[in-house]
């Protein structure tokens, strides 16, 4: 539907529309909106004082605290604002590998989520991508609800490719962005947990609001078809290994993704950012809306 | 259990190779994947591990077990067991169309007989069906049922053939060594005791009184002469007198009548002197009686018919006398004139004094060839007086020839031929050799019969006619042809129609097999040319249904108790089978790991 993905229905963005995206801090924003700003504002919410000086505004004179002192004070009220909402999509050619699993597809429909939840929301959406093939999107922000057709349009032309390092790439972004806000990472997150620890330290160390998505297939994830002797070859770096494997040796495979995915969530809780991992074998939007919390995400 | 090919399990050498095969070889799929960075937990290749074991997965043993059941198959692997096959021998010989006095044939009860013995056994083995004339032969692969065996039995005849009685004691002799657990023989012969255990006999034989024609000749009055004689030799197989009354018919209408009174058991011989010229004659015999076929005879008169004959030689005047041979038609031709087309139309050829440049395409008289002869090759050596040293006593081209009023003066001896034998020997070499070639038959002479001078030099004159009648091809005595008796299809002739109206292909100088019935044969040859042949069942011990002998059967196991039969069942169709499902297990298993991975890809 309008170039959305099949399981972007409609029923799914109406519940969609009912999320919002919560911030562990409060980021300047670009024009009003629902998220409180570090600014003094017009808001309900009360947040200090300060001595009356000529010009200010009457309406915020704390009449009961000049009885009290003799002094006249302003009432100060914070600001709310847009928030400025960051997706970042991993387009490595990883992301294609093993291709029944369609986890960039996967990774898309994520990011178009999010974006909804964002512009539903009156947010700021930049949705940039890193590596893969296809036209470049601008990395300009998107406002309005409407926009999101015009984000799935611009992200249809894109196919996973290409290598990248991941804490460079990020390191690029962040430079370019100079803005804060909230971030999404969607990414299968497959290499060494160096580069990813200081690729989203990065952002943390900006003040960001991080949210990590991990996607990764489901046969990925279960060695699901391997079988044999095998030459493996890495789809990014093009390394090759000569395995057997049996059994035993898939048993091996699938404990050893899961440490891999326990290593970035343990990584993640303890720099305070949000994970969320989701497996291409599973209903997206039970994922998505199971997991929102997990997401960053609130009702 | 038993191999038939033990040596097929050399083949077995070929397990370690496929062992071989599979460690060394160096194809591994090859996957790319996301990220190596989990694969780099895992060993690497367990055959490439120091002390590790192959990667011998189930799929090798399946190969390993399609290989060895193909190297058993190969061996031929059988095992015994006990069966039970049957073989019913029916005689279907002339004999057997003789009517009982019940009023069925000896056939029909011996079917019926054979019936209730099938019957009674117990069902479970193979049936064989046998006929016993012209020759002992079985008529189809075994019957797996005894629905069929009963079918097959339902659609045989008997035929006008005699049984060759020494050929069926062997028969049945060898069927009782056989791998057979019963043999049973229904037939005219009982079978003279000790019976083999293995036999059980039907005796149909039952006495019947019978009258018959034996033979039936003809023969001409005198050489040269238009009108025939006849000779029938007749029999009276009953316990009683009668007056057999023999009709002769030449193409259809009566000719001649004679009676001879016989007493039992008594043969005499008719004779019809100056019988008119005929096509095609037949004798019956009356009163009616049991068996309809040798109440009836045939013969032809084949002489009778013109034979065309090209006389080649540098003096063409010797052919003037053949004119004067009733029947015969010469056309006299110097060697320069002759072309081989002119053998086109004619029956035979006679080359005096000379030699064809190629094999002639009809049969051919050579007579005196000059030396250097390259077409048949033969070897002559001239002399000036010939003398005859000897001659074969039976034939037809020395027949009722008197060699000692033979008088010969010059000529030249033949020397050994390849594939012309000797007829008239000489003192120096042959004088007189015969011989067939593609087809053909050919008779070279080293003496000169020619000029033809009739009853004036009387032997050599009926030398000249049966060398004539020789290549003519043609019989002028029914004699010859009996049923069940294969005989040579003359030059020209291209099919042959039987006396039931089928007609058969046939090929000169093949012998034509198709001789169960009695009858008229009519020879086709190019055009609408037509020669009949007359052939009678000829054999008065098959017509003496009064007295049928027993059959002795030599059998070494005969008075003992017949063994079990064991038979070799071999189980390669069933190892065949199993590598068959093998194999397509084995496709099936590389089909879905493929769409496996490729699915996983």
């Amino acid at each position: 539907m309008f170039g959305l993905p099949d399981e972007l229905t409609p029923s799914f963005l109406a519940r969609l529309e009912k999320l919002r995206i919560r911030t562990r801090q409060q980021y300047a924003g670009m024009g009003r909106g629902m998220h409180l700003s570090p600014k003094r504002g017009s808001s309900l919410e009360f947040s200090d004082f300060r001595q009356y000086s000529p010009g200010d505004d009457f309406r915020y004179i704390d009449w009961g605290l000049y009885g009290r002192t003799d002094k006249l004070y302003i009432k100060l009220f914070q600001e709310e604002e847009d928030l400025l909402t960051y997706v970042f999509v991993d387009a490595s050619a990883s992301m294609g590998f093993p291709a029944g699993d369609r986890k960039f597809e996967s990774a898309i429909m994520t990011a178009l989520s999010v974006a909804y939840v964002a512009l539903a929301s009156g947010d700021r959406v930049m949705m940039r991508i890193l590596g893969g093939t296809g036209a470049a999107l601008n990395p300009s922000f998107v406002y309005g609800q409407h926009r999101i057709v015009e984000l799935a349009r611009r992200m249809q032309g894109l196919k996973p490719g290409g290598q990248f390092d991941f804490a460079t790439a990020l390191a690029h972004e962040l430079v370019a962005i100079r803005r804060v806000g909230k971030v999404f990472i969607i990414s299968d997150f497959l290499m060494l947990l160096n580069s990813i620890t200081r690729g989203l330290g990065l952002f943390t160390a900006a003040s960001m609001d991080l949210t990590a998505v991990q996607i990764l297939g489901g046969r990925e994830i279960n060695g699901q078809g391997l079988d044999g002797d095998l030459e493996i070859v890495d789809s990014e770096s093009g390394e090759r290994l000569r395995v057997s494997i049996g059994e035993r040796e898939r048993t091996q495979y699938r404990e050893t993704m899961m440490r891999l995915t326990r290593e970035i969530k343990s990584f993640c809780f303890k720099r305070g950012l949000h994970y969320a991992l989701y497996t291409t074998d599973t209903d997206f939007q039970k994922f998505f809306l199971r997991a929102a919390s997990d997401l960053g995400l609130a009702h | 259990m038993g191999l038939l090919y033990p040596g097929a399990l050399i083949f077995l050498a070929l397990v370690p190779v496929l062992v071989l095969a599979y460690l060394a070889k160096e194809r591994p799929s090859r996957v790319t994947v996301s990220s190596v960075l989990a694969f780099r937990a895992l060993r690497g290749f367990r055959r490439e591990r120091f002390g590790g074991r192959p990667r011998l997965d189930w799929m090798f043993f399946v190969e390993a077990l399609i290989l060895m059941l193909a190297v058993l198959a190969l061996a031929g692997p059988f095992i015994w067991r006990s069966s039970n096959p049957i073989a019913v021998v029916i005689d279907n010989s002339a004999s057997m169309q003789a009517l009982t006095p019940a009023g069925k044939s000896r056939f029909d009860i011996a079917r019926e007989k054979l019936d209730k013995a099938l019957s009674a056994e117990d069902g479970d083995g193979e049936i064989s069906i046998y006929v016993t004339a012209p020759q002992p032969r079985r008529v189809a692969p075994p019957y797996k049922s005894l629905a069929e065996a009963r079918f097959e039995l339902a659609r045989i005849k008997p035929i006008d053939a005699p049984n060759d009685q020494t050929t069926l004691s062997s028969f049945l002799s060898n069927l009782a060594e056989s791998r057979v657990s019963k043999v049973i023989f229904a037939g005219a012969n009982a079978l003279e005791a000790p019976v083999p255990p293995r036999i059980h006999a039907i005796a149909v034989g039952d006495a019947v009184a019978n009258l018959a024609i034996g033979s039936f000749t003809l023969r001409r009055e005198a050489l040269g002469a238009e009108a025939l004689h006849a000779s029938l030799t007749v029999a009276n197989f009953s316990p009683e007198t009668h007056t057999l009354e023999i009709v002769l018919r030449g193409d259809g209408k009566e000719i001649a009548r004679a009676k001879e009174p016989l007493a039992a058991r008594e043969t005499g011989v008719l004779e019809f002197q100056a019988l008119p010229p005929a096509r095609v004659y037949e004798a019956h015999l009356s009163p009616a009686d049991a068996l309809p076929l040798d109440n009836v005879a045939y013969a032809v008169g084949g002489s009778i018919k013109a034979v065309s004959i090209l006389f080649i030689s540098p003096t063409p005047a010797d052919a003037a006398g053949l004119n004067a041979i009733p029947g015969v038609a010469v056309t006299a031709r110097t060697p320069d004139a002759y072309t081989p087309d002119d053998l086109a139309t004619v029956d035979l050829a006679i080359f005096e004094y000379a030699t064809p440049k190629e094999l002639p395409a009809v049969n051919a008289m050579i007579v005196m060839p000059p030396p250097g002869d390259a077409v048949f090759g033969l070897n002559v050596t001239p002399a000036a007086q010939v003398a005859i040293a000897g001659w074969g006593k039976t034939g037809t081209l020395t027949d009722s020839v008197n060699f000692r009023l033979l008088s010969l003066r010059g000529g030249e001896y033949f020397g050994t031929h390849p594939w012309m034998s000797e007829v008239i020997a000489g003192d120096g070499g042959a004088l007189m050799l015969k011989g067939e070639r593609g087809g053909h038959r050919f008779v070279a002479t080293g003496f000169n019969p020619f000029p033809y001078l009739g009853k004036r030099n009387l032997p050599m004159s009926v030398l000249t006619l049966n060398a004539i009648s020789y290549l003519a091809g043609l019989g002028g005595s029914s004699i010859e042809n009996r049923t069940g008796q294969p005989w040579l299809v003359p030059a020209g002739v291209e099919s042959v129609i039987l006396p039931s109206g089928k007609k058969i292909a046939s090929k000169p100088g093949t012998l034509f097999t198709e001789v169960s019935e009695q009858g008229v044969y009519e020879m086709i040859g190019p055009g609408t040319a037509r020669t009949p042949r007359a052939v009678n069942l000829d054999d008065l011990t098959v017509s003496d249904l009064a007295s049928t002998p027993a059959l002795k059967i030599e059998s070494a196991s005969a008075g003992s108790s017949p063994a079990p039969v064991m038979e070799k069942s071999s189980l390669s169709d069933y190892l065949l089978a199993a590598l068959i499902a093998l194999i397509a297990l084995e496709a099936v298993i590389v089909y879905r790991r493929r769409h496996r991975m490729a699915e996983a890809l």
